[in-house]
């Protein structure tokens, strides 16, 4: 009964949120985070296949069927198509078609060649040789040579352009070029340069245009772009490797969650990624398939580590034994999600310790023993800082405050634009709890486990603990795979034992797709592959 | 100097006044909100040695006073800046957002006039009848109606239950003139409802207020038919304060417009704004906001101009009384 009173209070809630009439967002990080794995140790995506089946060319097909086009929707904006300055992660999802590094990430979450044809690593882990592969063409039709390849490198590694720079190439000690073999020597070993690599996409040597209209090497090239409307690629026919399907393809920006259910109703739209549940059962289950994959992202309700009163470890333990993340799942996301016990999810199935999700069940009595012994015997007072404009974070902030309510917390949601949040919460550190989700671009467990070092610049939510620095060091010191990969499982440990955040779940990535449509693939990586995607005859 | 060329210079000394007024506080908001441009466009990724050189590059680590100083310089000489976050000058991008948003308006203005007036004037006829306390509770409904609201509505039952439009898929003036004016038209429609509601009322409510004045007695004791007096006397005296409502509507139009524009996916100005200030791109915002100030400006003069057409009285003390109070 009481559970649910609880469920009827938490819908009315959220329904009242949603009259807001905020422009609703779907959850597109603006992170921007460098990817970084050696192929050996690929996570194994589960999420990586899930192409919905088209039973039947329906008659209700798209009108693009016919002219070999589609048309996707996007929830923002794009900022610069410039790969230098590109960095919201959603221009980056759909610039993924356009730019290629030496290397690429495969929809399994391996680092396979690309404008190399072969990469190899010396014994000692310090010199990669890349070789040039045949006849790879620029969009513009000029071929790539070893002066383009040394170009792109360079400016992400140590370009004039400080804004420009890739950290994870900071680990570079030099260039040489043989012929058509690019070697390049590291000044120590690491694990994550081939991901840094893929990152440095392959540009047309001072080539100064890439703003307005870019040029790669990628199997769709850039056809036109209006600011705040569309973007349009179209195939790119002397592409190296396995050609698109479609002729074109155009993203249309509908920054209104309603808009974009809208523009796939009347027929505007073919696809559209991160869906909410509730705007997914809006569509006619005749005329569009929901495909299923998940975010890779680590949403939580990140704790102020150094501020009152999550300094002490058993208030932080009391918050996560008052939550239940499934509630949250059932409540806010109609039960679509992953549960989350740590700083990794399940894409990282090599690093993955699901044992950790339970570690503490939902036990509201546990809860408050543990905050009357903290000395908050009646709870206290919180505020949940979160961006106004990533409704599923809000509505999971709604529910918390519900939750938290059972053992006495009184906490209270407070919603910021997203620059605010990146200032004060992210920059600044001032805050004292915050729903948002990390994310993994990267396909090592590193970015999700660094950034709680003591001393690591974005370690936001000031979590600081001697064990874990100490394992911390030893990881990312070792050059030796098994050994790092227990030492990131003893670091997911500790983060659980110490309660250094709620964890919450991996968010459900829910894709319509038009019927008629297939080819959709699921990368371990915020991309959009649109080269697989085509209707079938 | 003539009465009508002092009017003339006054009015261009307030718009001048008001757009710079309108630029400084612009600039001072985004001075006083948190959140810096360089580190929103770089992400959560950056170092903060990257945001730092961005700042630079940005000219943000400048003081207040130059950089305002510096974009108002550009601003007279035609140059609007350059976006941050597309890295492309301003005025590229707003051109070709800032006619749909004027045409939008302007449709949406025309529907308001062409409807509100006669309206107002058809349901003073039924005052204290039975039949008119179902258009009150139709008039009170459609003022609250808010635009995203009747533009879901819209959406769903003109585009894709009629199929008369294409929500979501907006073709572009250059493309299809008509099919883009027809677009235009349903966010026009969604965005004069609660408007039009407010003017028949407000018609109504001085229509009513005229006809219980002592020279419509008067008129009508003399045996004037009362549907001529009507039209003659009263609706005439009645519009001067219609005309100046309107004027603010045309001017508010343009800001109201951003819920529809978001809705039926039209790019126009108020979307483009609305991400602007959540990106801190100030160039896009600064621009943005002073055009909508002279839009105001504009449409108050506007409005002012044609009530002293219909009022001579107004004529005779122009600009003292008059001034700024349409705006």
């Amino acid at each position: 009964m009481k559970k649910t009173i609880l469920a009827l209070t938490l819908v009315l809630a959220l329904l009242l949120a949603g009259c807001g009439g905020a422009p609703a967002a779907t959850p597109a990080p603006s992170a921007t985070p460098a990817p970084s794995a050696a192929p050996s140790e690929a996570p194994a995506g589960n999420a990586a296949e899930t192409a919905p089946e088209a039973d039947e060319a329906t008659a209700a097909a798209s009108p693009r069927a016919a002219a070999n086009e589609i048309s996707i929707g996007i929830a923002q904006d794009f900022d610069s198509l410039d790969p230098d300055y590109m960095t919201a992660a959603g221009t980056k999802e759909v610039l993924f078609n356009v730019f290629e590094g030496l290397v690429k990430p495969n929809s399994d979450g391996d680092i396979v060649p690309a404008v190399a044809s072969e990469v190899v690593k010396s014994e000692d882990g310090l010199n990669y040789m890349f070789t040039l592969r045949d006849g790879v063409k620029f969009h513009n039709g000029d071929p790539v040579e070893m002066e383009d390849v040394l170009y792109s490198v360079e400016r992400r590694w140590k370009g004039e352009d400080t804004a420009a720079q890739l950290a994870a190439l900071s680990v570079i000690d030099s260039l040489s070029a043989d012929g058509n073999v690019l070697t390049i020597t590291l000044s120590e070993p690491s694990n994550e340069f081939l991901a840094a690599v893929m990152n440095a996409y392959i540009l047309p040597a001072d080539y100064d245009k890439q703003e307005t209209s870019p040029v790669g090497t990628g199997p769709y090239r850039f056809v036109s772009r209006t600011v705040q409307d569309s973007l349009v690629l179209e195939r790119f026919p002397d592409y190296w490797g396995t050609p698109g399907r479609l002729d074109k393809v155009t993203f249309k920006i509908l920054e209104s969650a309603d808009g974009l259910v809208l523009g796939l109703q009347s027929g505007a739209l073919d696809l559209v990624a991160h869906l909410s549940s509730d705007q997914t059962v809006q569509l006619d289950q005749d005329e569009f398939n929901i495909a299923e994959g998940s975010m890779n992202l680590v949403q939580a309700l990140y704790l102020n580590n150094a501020e009152k009163p999550f300094d002490d470890v058993r208030v932080r333990q009391a918050l996560c034994w008052a939550v239940d993340k499934q509630a949250v799942i059932d409540l806010a996301f109609d039960g679509y999600g992953i549960p989350l016990g740590t700083s990794m999810f399940p894409s990282f199935s090599k690093y993955y310790d699901e044992s950790l999700t339970d570690y503490y069940t939902p036990d509201p009595e546990k809860a408050k023993a543990l905050l009357a012994e903290a000395g908050y015997p009646d709870g206290f007072e919180m505020t949940i800082t979160v961006p106004s404009n990533y409704t599923p974070h809000v509505n999971t902030a709604t529910v918390l405050v519900e939750l938290l309510r059972e053992v006495g917390v009184k906490a209270t949601v407070q919603p910021v634009d997203w620059g605010t949040w990146l200032e004060e919460v992210y920059s600044n550190r001032k805050f004292q709890s915050t729903v948002t989700g990390l994310t993994s671009d990267n396909l090592t467990a590193r970015k999700l486990l660094e950034r709680f070092g003591t001393e690591v610049s974005n370690n936001f939510t000031n979590y600081s603990n001697e064990e874990y620095d100490e394992i911390l060091a030893k990881a990312l010191r070792t050059a030796d795979d098994a050994e790092q990969t227990e030492l990131y499982r003893q670091l997911e440990r500790n983060l659980t034992e110490n309660a250094a955040n709620v964890y919450l779940q991996d968010m459900a990535d829910l894709v319509a797709v038009r019927k008629g449509l297939d080819g959709l693939t699921f990368y371990p990586l915020y991309v959009l592959d649109v080269s697989t995607l085509g209707w079938t005859a | 100097m003539t009465a009508a060329l002092r009017y003339i210079l006054r009015r261009v000394f307030l718009l001048l006044v008001t757009m710079l007024l309108v630029s400084l506080l612009t600039y001072l908001a985004f001075e006083l909100v948190s959140g810096d441009p360089a580190r929103t466009m770089l992400g959560t990724e950056a170092t903060e040695e990257q945001v730092q050189a961005l700042r630079h590059e940005m000219r943000l680590d400048r003081p207040f006073t130059e950089r305002y100083f510096r974009w108002l310089g550009g601003f007279f000489s035609g140059d609007l800046g350059i976006s941050y976050s597309y890295r492309q000058p301003v005025w590229g991008l707003i051109s070709g957002k800032l006619e749909l948003t004027l045409l939008l308006s302007l449709i949406s203005f025309v529907l308001i006039t062409v409807i509100s007036i006669p309206l107002g004037v058809f349901s003073y006829r039924f005052t204290g009848t039975f039949a008119g306390w179902p258009r009150t509770v139709l008039n009170q409904l459609c003022m609250a109606l808010p635009p995203f609201f009747t533009g879901i509505l819209v959406s769903w039952g003109f585009g894709i239950v009629l199929k008369v439009f294409t929500p979501g898929d907006f073709p572009g003036l250059r493309n299809d003139f008509s099919g883009s004016l027809r677009h235009l038209f349903f966010g026009a429609v969604c965005l004069s409802i609660p408007r039009i509601a407010m003017t028949v009322r407000m018609m109504r409510a001085t229509v009513i207020s005229e006809m219980n004045k002592a020279y419509v007695r008067t008129a009508i004791s003399r045996g004037n038919d009362r549907a001529a007096v009507l039209t003659r006397h009263v609706l005439k005296n009645s519009l001067v304060s219609v005309v100046t409502f309107l004027g603010q509507t045309l001017a508010e139009l343009v800001g109201a417009g951003i819920v529809v524009e978001q809705v039926l996916g039209i790019p126009g100005l108020g979307r483009f704004l609305v991400t602007s200030i959540s990106h801190r791109d100030y160039p896009v915002v600064s621009a943005i906001v002073v055009i909508l100030a002279f839009w105001v400006v504009l449409a108050g003069t506007a409005a002012d101009l044609i009530s002293q057409g219909i009022d001579p009285r107004l004529r005779l003390s122009t600009g003292r009384r008059r001034i700024g109070g349409a705006a």
